[in-house]
C-alpha cells in the first residue's frame, strides 16, 4: 500500500488541478522556499536514472490547466511547517519529482505568488499521506480529496502551528520561530499569525487589563534586547576577534576565545576577592601597617616582597579580627568562605563547559569522514582576507591531493621500519622524560639552595630580594626552552597522524609543567611552611614572581618563537617559511598561567588582578605577534575537539592539582603564627568548627550546626555520597551504551535500506528493458483494457490508484502463493504471519471479484470497484500470461498488469517506463516510511492481521522486498 | 535613540528581532551596512516597507563576502528571487543564519542549500565537482576530481543512492563540529 499522495499523480483530475500547478510552480521556483518544499522530490531521484523519462511528466505538467489563477486560495494563506517533529517524518514521503528539464530551462512558466506555493503541496500530501497510513486497506474512493478538504485541512494545520506557538511563552514561541527552517517573510507571516490570535484572545478578556499586561510584557521582553545589546556593546574586541578569524580561520581564533574566555574568569575571581576579602578590610582600616624602615625600591614589581608583603596583596596582610563597623564582618570566616566558595565555583564552572564542549566534539563526533569533511565542512566561511582564501584554497588541494595519493600508494611498512619506528619513539619518550624529571631535580636542588641562603628577616637587601629571582628565572626558562626540544624531537618521530603527533606534543608539555608545578609545591608544603615565620606571605611571592616571570618570558617565546622564525624564515632558510601560529604550544602556556593563578589564590588574594592584567596584555601581544610574523595555518585542524582537551586539561591535572594543593594547605598545615587570618589555629580548617561552637549557643542556628555534626564531619555521609554518584555514573555508562548500540543498528539499518533500493531499482530496470521487447504482443489487451476501463475512469478519480492497488495485491497474492507452493523458503520474518493473512484475503478478494468481472464487467459500482478492477486486470493477465506461456516470472506479470492499467489511465505521452519506476518507487517508500514509523514507535511490529498502519506498510514493503529477491534468486 | 525610530517603527524592529538572532543594535547597524552599499537606493526610512532589492553585484561586494568562493550561491540562496537581489529582510536573514547563535539544524540546511548548485535537493556529483572547483581553483585534475568526489560520496552517503541526501548531510555535520564555528560570518 503505498502512499495515496500517489493518487495526485497518476489521477487525471489531479493532472488539471490547482496541486498540479502547485507541483510546476515549485519545480520552477526552487530557491528560498520551505525545506519541505525542497525536500519534496526526495524519493523520487530515481527517475533521473532513466534519462529521457522524465520528459512525461514535464508534458503533462505543462499542459495549460487548472483554476489556480481563478483561485483566491493564495499561498500566503498556507502555512507551511511545524518544527522539528514532523519534519522527519516528512521527507521520506513526498512524492513528485521536481523535474530537471525545467530546472534548468530557467524561464518558469508561472509568476509565483509568493514562495510558499510548494509548502501547499507538501502539506496536503502529508496529509494525504496520513489519511493514507489511517487507512490501510481503504478504499480509493477516500483518496479523491476535494481541493477544499485540502484546503481545509492546511487551514487546519496553520491553526495548530499557530495554536501551539501561542499557547508557548514569549520566549519559547520567540525560540521556535527563530528555529523553523523557512526563509525570513514566512517566519514574519507566522509571526503575524500569532500575535493576532494572541491579541484577539486577549480582547475577550478585560481588555483594559489586557492591554496592560500585553504593554508590560512587551517592555520587559523589550528591555530584554536592551540590555543584551548592551552587553554585546561590553563585549572585548569583537573587531580585533573579526580580524583574526577573517585572516587566520577558527581554530587560531580558538586560542583567542580561550584567552578571553580565562580573562573572564580572572576578573570573576578578582571581583569576588575583592569585594568579600578586601574591601572590608581597606574600609576598616585603610592604611597598611608598614613598618617605618621598609620603603618601596622598584624592584618589588618583579620580585614581589619588600614593600609588597605588608599589603594586602599577600595573605600576611589580612587580620584575623572581627571587623566592627555598621556590621559585624568575621575576617576569618570571610577569608575562608571566599576561597572556598570561590575554588567549588571553579571547578562547577569547569565541569559544565567540559560537559557541554565533550558532547558537543565527542560524543556524537567520530570517525568523521575524511574528504567529505574536507570538502564539504571545513570551507571556514569567516575568513574575509583575499590572502587567507589563497592560501587555504591551495592547503586544501595539496591536501586532497595528498589524501589521493596515500590512498592510492599506502603499504604496509616492512618489520625492520616498524622496529625503527618503534626505536625513535621509545627513544624519545624516554629522552623527553627524562629531560622532565631532570628539570624537576635540578628545580628541587635550587630551591634548597635558595633556601639555605634566604633569612628569615624582616627586609631583605636588595641582592637578597634579587637572589630570589633565581627560581622563577629558571622555572620559566625550563618553561621556554624544553618544550622547543619536544618539538625538535617531534620532528624525528614520523606519526602517523597528524592528530598523535599532537597530543604525544601535549603530553609531553603538560608533562613537564605538572612535574615543575609539583616539585615547587612540595618544597613550598614542607619546607618554606616550617622555616618561614609567616610562610604563606612567602609563598605568595614566590608564586607572584613565578606569575611576572611567566609573562616576561612568554613576551620572549613570541619574540623567539616567532619573530625570530619570522626572520630566519625569510631571510636566511627559505625553506623554513614563515612559521605558523601554535595553537597548541599557546594554549598550554595559558592553561600554566591560571594554574600558577589558582594556587596562588589562597596565598595572594589579589593575584588575579596581576592575571587580568597580564591577559590583556598578552592578548595584544599575540595579536600583533599573529598579524606581524605568521601565517595561516596549513592544515586545518579539528580545532573544536582540540577546545575540548584543553578545557578538560585546564581541569584534570591542573584545576584537581591546585584545589588539592590548596585543600591540603587548609586542612593540614599550620597557618603561621605571627600574621594572616588564621594565627593561633591548628589548621585553617578549625575555625568553621570555631564558629560552629559560637553558633551552638544561638538557638536559632542550631541546624546549620546539626548539618556540621552530622554531614561535613561525618564519614557515612561522604561515603553515600560517592556510591550513589558511582550509581549514577554506572547507570548512565550503560544508557550511553545503550544509545550506541542503537545508533549502531540504526546506521545499519539505513545502509540496508539503500541497498534494498538500489537492487529493486536495478531489477526494475531489467525487467524494463525485457518487457519493452514485448511490447506489441500485448497491444491488443492494452487497448481492450483501455477501453473497459475508460468507462470508469471518466467518472471516478481513482485509476491510478487501482493500478498501485493492483501492484500491491498482486505481490500479496504472489507472497501467499509462493507460501503456497512451499518452494521458496521465505525468510522468517516479524511480520510473516500478518502477510500470509492479508495475502489470504487479498486474494479471496481477487477471486471473488474475478468472477463478478468476467460476468458483468461494465456494471461496477461497489466502492472498492477501483480495486477490484485492478485485480481482473491482473487476474486477466495472468490468463493471458498462461496462455501465452512464455514461463515468465511473477514479477513479469506484475510488470504485464501494471502496464495494462497504466495503459487504462491513459497516460498522454504513452511514456511507460517512467510510471514503472513510479510505482516501484512508491512501495519502496512506503517501506521506508513504515521502517521509519516503525522505528520511532520502537516496538516489533505486530503479527495479526489487525496490524497498526505502520507495520501494515512495512509487511507490504517487505513482501515487495521478498518477492524481488525470490524473483532473483529464481532467476539464477 | 530618536532618530534609530524613524528607521523602523518598534513593531517592526520587535518582528525583526523575533525572527532573527540579532539584537536591536545589530539589526540597524545591519540596516546601515545594507545602506552603505548603494544608499541612493536604500531610503533611510522603513516604516512603509519600501520595496527595494539590490542586486547581486552590490551585495557580493561586500567584504564579508567578497573573497568568499561561495559568495553567488550564498546570495543566491538566500534570495528570495532566486537570483542574488536581496531586499533587506534577506539580507537580514542571511546573515542571522550565518551568525553565532543560528542553531546546526539550520545552519545545516542552508549550507547544503549553497553546495546543491543545480537546486534538485540532493549533492549529486557535478554539485561536489562545482564545490570542489570554487574551493581548489581548478587546480585538480579532471581525474583527481573524479576521484575527490567519488571519495566523498562514498564516505558520506549512507543510503547507497549515489548521491547526498538532506539527511546524509545533516548526518555529516553533526559530527564535524567544527561546522558550528566555520559557517559563520562575523559582521
Amino acid at each position: 500500500m503505498t502512499s495515496y499522495s500517489n493518487g495526485g499523480f497518476f489521477n487525471h483530475a489531479y493532472h488539471d488541478s490547482e496541486t498540479l500547478e502547485m507541483d510546476r510552480r515549485h519545480s520552477s521556483k526552487t530557491h528560498h522556499t520551505n525545506p519541505y518544499a525542497s525536500h519534496d522530490p526526495a524519493s523520487w531521484g530515481e527517475s533521473s536514472e532513466f534519462p529521457g523519462q522524465t520528459h512525461g511528466y514535464d508534458a503533462v505538467g505543462r499542459a495549460p490547466g487548472g483554476g489556480w489563477q481563478g483561485e483566491s486560495w493564495r499561498g500566503r494563506e498556507s502555512l507551511p511547517t511545524r518544527p522539528d517533529s514532523t519534519r522527519q517524518h516528512d521527507r521520506n514521503h513526498s512524492t513528485f519529482r521536481t523535474d530537471r528539464d525545467s530546472q534548468y530551462g530557467r524561464a518558469p512558466p508561472y509568476q509565483l505568488p509568493s514562495s510558499v506555493s510548494g509548502n501547499m503541496t507538501m502539506r496536503w500530501r502529508r496529509i494525504a499521506v496520513r489519511r493514507m497510513s489511517m487507512f490501510p486497506d481503504a478504499d480509493p474512493a477516500h483518496v479523491a480529496f476535494t481541493e477544499d478538504a485540502i484546503k481545509n485541512e492546511m487551514e487546519n494545520e496553520e491553526q495548530d502551528l499557530v495554536k501551539e506557538l501561542v499557547a508557548m511563552s514569549t520566549r519559547d514561541r520567540i525560540r521556535t520561530i527563530r528555529d523553523l527552517l523557512m526563509s525570513f517573510e514566512e517566519k514574519k507571516h507566522i509571526r503575524r499569525q500569532v500575535e493576532a490570535l494572541k491579541s484577539s484572545y486577549k480582547s475577550r478578556q478585560f481588555t483594559r487589563l489586557a492591554d496592560f499586561s500585553e504593554n508590560v510584557s512587551l517592555s520587559v521582553r523589550r528591555a530584554g534586547y536592551t540590555i543584551k545589546s548592551t552587553r554585546q556593546t561590553l563585549e572585548l574586541w569583537q573587531g580585533i576577534m573579526k580580524e583574526i578569524g577573517g585572516k587566520f580561520g577558527s581554530s587560531v581564533l580558538s586560542y583567542f576565545v580561550f584567552l578571553k574566555w580565562l580573562l573572564m574568569f580572572n576578573i570573576f575571581s578578582f571581583l569576588v576577592n575583592f569585594g568579600f576579602i578586601t574591601i572590608p578590610l581597606l574600609v576598616h582600616d585603610p592604611s597598611p601597617n608598614i613598618p617605618q624602615n621598609v620603603s618601596f625600591r622598584g624592584l618589588e614589581l618583579l620580585s614581589g616582597a619588600g614593600y609588597f608583603t605588608y599589603t594586602v596583596m599577600y595573605y600576611g596582610g589580612y587580620s584575623n579580627e572581627t571587623l566592627e563597623g555598621l556590621v559585624e564582618y568575621n575576617m576569618q570566616l570571610a577569608y575562608f568562605f571566599t576561597i572556598a566558595v570561590y575554588m567549588v565555583l571553579c571547578g562547577i564552572a569547569l565541569i559544565f563547559s567540559m560537559a557541554s564542549s565533550f558532547r558537543q566534539n565527542y560524543v556524537v563526533a567520530e570517525s568523521v569522514s575524511n574528504s567529505a569533511w574536507q570538502l564539504l565542512c571545513s570551507w571556514d566561511f569567516s575568513v574575509t582576507n583575499d590572502k587567507a582564501v589563497r592560501q587555504r584554497r591551495n592547503n586544501l588541494s595539496v591536501q586532497l591531493k595528498e589524501s589521493l595519493s596515500e590512498k592510492a600508494q599506502r603499504e604496509l611498512p616492512t618489520r625492520s621500519e616498524k622496529l625503527k619506528h618503534f626505536g625513535i619513539h621509545f627513544g624519545s619518550w624516554i629522552l623527553s622524560t627524562g629531560l622532565t624529571v631532570g628539570c624537576g631535580a635540578s628545580i628541587y636542588y635550587l630551591c634548597r639552595y635558595e633556601q639555605q641562603r634566604a633569612t628569615d628577616t624582616e627586609n631583605w637587601s636588595l641582592s637578597q630580594e634579587a637572589e630570589t629571582l633565581l627560581v622563577p628565572f629558571v622555572v620559566s626558562l625550563m618553561n621556554l626552552v624544553i618544550p622547543l626540544f619536544y618539538s625538535l624531537f617531534n620532528k624525528f618521530e614520523h606519526y602517523s597522524s597528524q592528530r598523535t603527533q599532537i597530543y604525544a606534543l601535549v603530553v609531553r608539555n603538560v608533562f613537564l609543567r605538572m612535574v615543575i608545578l609539583a616539585v615547587l609545591c612540595y618544597y613550598w608544603m614542607n619546607v618554606v611552611a616550617e622555616k618561614f615565620s609567616c610562610w604563606e606571605s612567602v609563598v605568595g611571592q614566590a608564586l607572584y614572581r613565578l606569575v611576572i616571570f611567566d609573562f616576561l618570558f612568554l613576551m620572549l617565546g613570541s619574540f623567539f618563537g616567532e619573530f625570530l622564525s619570522n626572520v630566519i624564515g625569510t631571510r636566511l632558510l627559505l625553506s623554513l617559511g614563515i612559521p605558523e601560529f601554535d595553537v597548541a604550544r599557546n594554549v598550554l602556556e595559558l592553561i600554566y598561567a591560571q594554574t600558577l593563578a589558582w594556587i596562588g589564590i589562597y596565598f595572594s588574594p589579589l593575584l588575579p588582578a596581576i592575571q587580568i592584567l597580564k591577559l590583556f596584555l598578552l592578548f595584544y601581544l599575540k595579536k600583533v605577534s599573529l598579524t606581524q610574523n605568521c601565517q595561516p595555518p596549513r592544515r586545518s585542524g579539528r580545532a573544536a575537539q582540540m577546545q575540548t582537551i584543553f578545557i578538560f586539561l585546564l581541569f584534570f591535572p591542573f584545576f584537581v592539582g591546585a584545589l588539592s594543593m590548596v585543600a591540603y594547605t587548609a586542612w593540614t598545615l599550620n597557618p603561621s603564627e605571627q600574621c594572616g587570618p588564621f594565627r593561633g589555629f591548628n589548621n585553617t580548617f578549625s575555625v568553621v568548627g570555631v564558629w560552629m561552637a559560637e553558633l551552638e549557643e544561638i538557638s536559632s542556628s542550631q541546624w546549620a550546626v546539626w548539618i556540621y555534626q552530622n554531614v561535613i564531619r561525618s564519614e557515612i555521609f561522604y561515603f553515600l555520597g560517592t556510591l550513589i554518584i558511582i550509581v549514577i555514573i554506572y547507570i548512565f555508562w550503560h544508557v550511553t551504551k545503550g544509545r550506541q548500540e542503537l545508533i549502531r543498528l540504526l546506521r545499519q539499518q539505513i545502509i540496508n535500506e539503500g541497498k534494498d533500493k538500489s537492487f529493486l531499482l536495478e531489477k526494475l530496470h531489467d525487467l524494463q528493458k525485457s518487457n519493452l521487447s514485448r511490447n506489441p504482443k500485448q497491444k491488443k489487451q492494452k487497448e481492450h483494457t483501455k477501453r473497459h476501463l475508460d468507462d470508469r475512469s471518466s467518472s471516478s478519480h481513482s485509476s491510478s490508484n487501482a493500478m498501485v492497488q493492483a501492484l500491491l495485491a498482486r505481490q500479496q497474492f504472489e507472497g501467499e502463493e509462493r507460501r503456497n507452493a512451499g518452494g521458496v523458503p521465505v525468510p522468517s520474518d516479524i511480520s510473516t504471519s500478518s502477510a500470509v493473512m492479508q495475502a489470504m484475503v487479498a486474494r479471496q478478494r481477487a477471486e471473488r471479484e474475478q468472477d463478478d468481472l468476467y460476468h458483468m464487467p461494465d456494471e461496477y459500482s461497489s466502492p472498492d470497484s477501483a480495486l477490484a478492477q485492478a485485480f481482473a486486470a491482473r487476474q486477466r493477465a495472468k490468463a493471458q500470461e498462461s496462455d501465452e506461456d512464455n514461463g515468465s516470472s511473477a514479477v513479469m506479470q506484475a510488470m504485464q498488469a501494471r502496464q495494462r492499467a497504466e495503459a487504462d489511465r491513459g497516460l498522454d505521452t504513452g511514456d511507460l517506463p517512467f510510471p514503472v519506476s513510479n510505482v516501484m518507487i512508491q512501495v519502496m517508500q512506503a517501506r521506508q516510511r513504515a521502517e521509519e514509523e516503525d522505528r520511532i514507535q520502537w516496538v516489533p511490529a505486530p503479527s495479526q492481521n489487525t496490524a497498526p498502519p505502520g507495520s501494515s506498510a512495512l509487511i507490504q514493503a517487505m513482501l515487495a522486498r521478498r518477492e524481488a529477491q525470490n524473483e532473483y534468486d529464481d532467476g539464477y | 535613540m530618536g532618530n534609530k525610530q524613524t528607521i523602523f517603527t518598534a513593531q517592526q524592529l520587535d518582528a525583526y528581532q523575533d525572527c532573527t538572532y540579532f539584537t536591536r543594535k545589530e539589526i540597524l547597524r545591519l540596516f546601515y551596512r545594507y545602506r552603505d552599499l548603494a544608499p541612493q537606493l536604500v531610503p533611510l526610512d522603513y516604516t512603509n516597507h519600501p520595496d527595494v532589492k539590490l542586486p547581486y553585484e552590490l551585495i557580493g561586494s561586500m567584504p564579508e563576502l567578497k573573497d568568499n568562493p561561495f559568495r553567488q550561491r550564498i546570495a543566491e540562496v538566500f534570495s528570495e528571487d532566486g537570483e542574488g537581489n536581496m531586499t533587506l529582510d534577506d539580507f537580514l536573514d542571511m546573515f542571522s543564519v550565518l551568525s553565532e547563535m543560528a542553531p546546526r539544524d539550520l545552519k545545516a540546511y542552508y549550507a547544503f542549500k549553497i553546495y546543491d548548485f543545480n537546486n534538485d535537493d540532493f549533492i549529486c556529483k557535478s554539485d561536489l565537482e562545482k564545490t570542489l572547483n570554487k574551493l581548489t581553483r581548478n587546480e585538480l585534475t579532471e581525474d583527481e576530481v573524479r576521484m575527490v568526489c567519488e571519495k566523498v560520496i562514498d564516505e558520506a552517503d549512507l543510503d547507497n543512492d549515489g548521491r547526498l541526501s538532506l539527511e546524509d548531510f545533516q548526518h555529516m555535520i553533526v559530527r564535524a563540529p567544527d561546522f558550528l564555528s566555520t559557517f559563520h560570518i562575523r559582521i
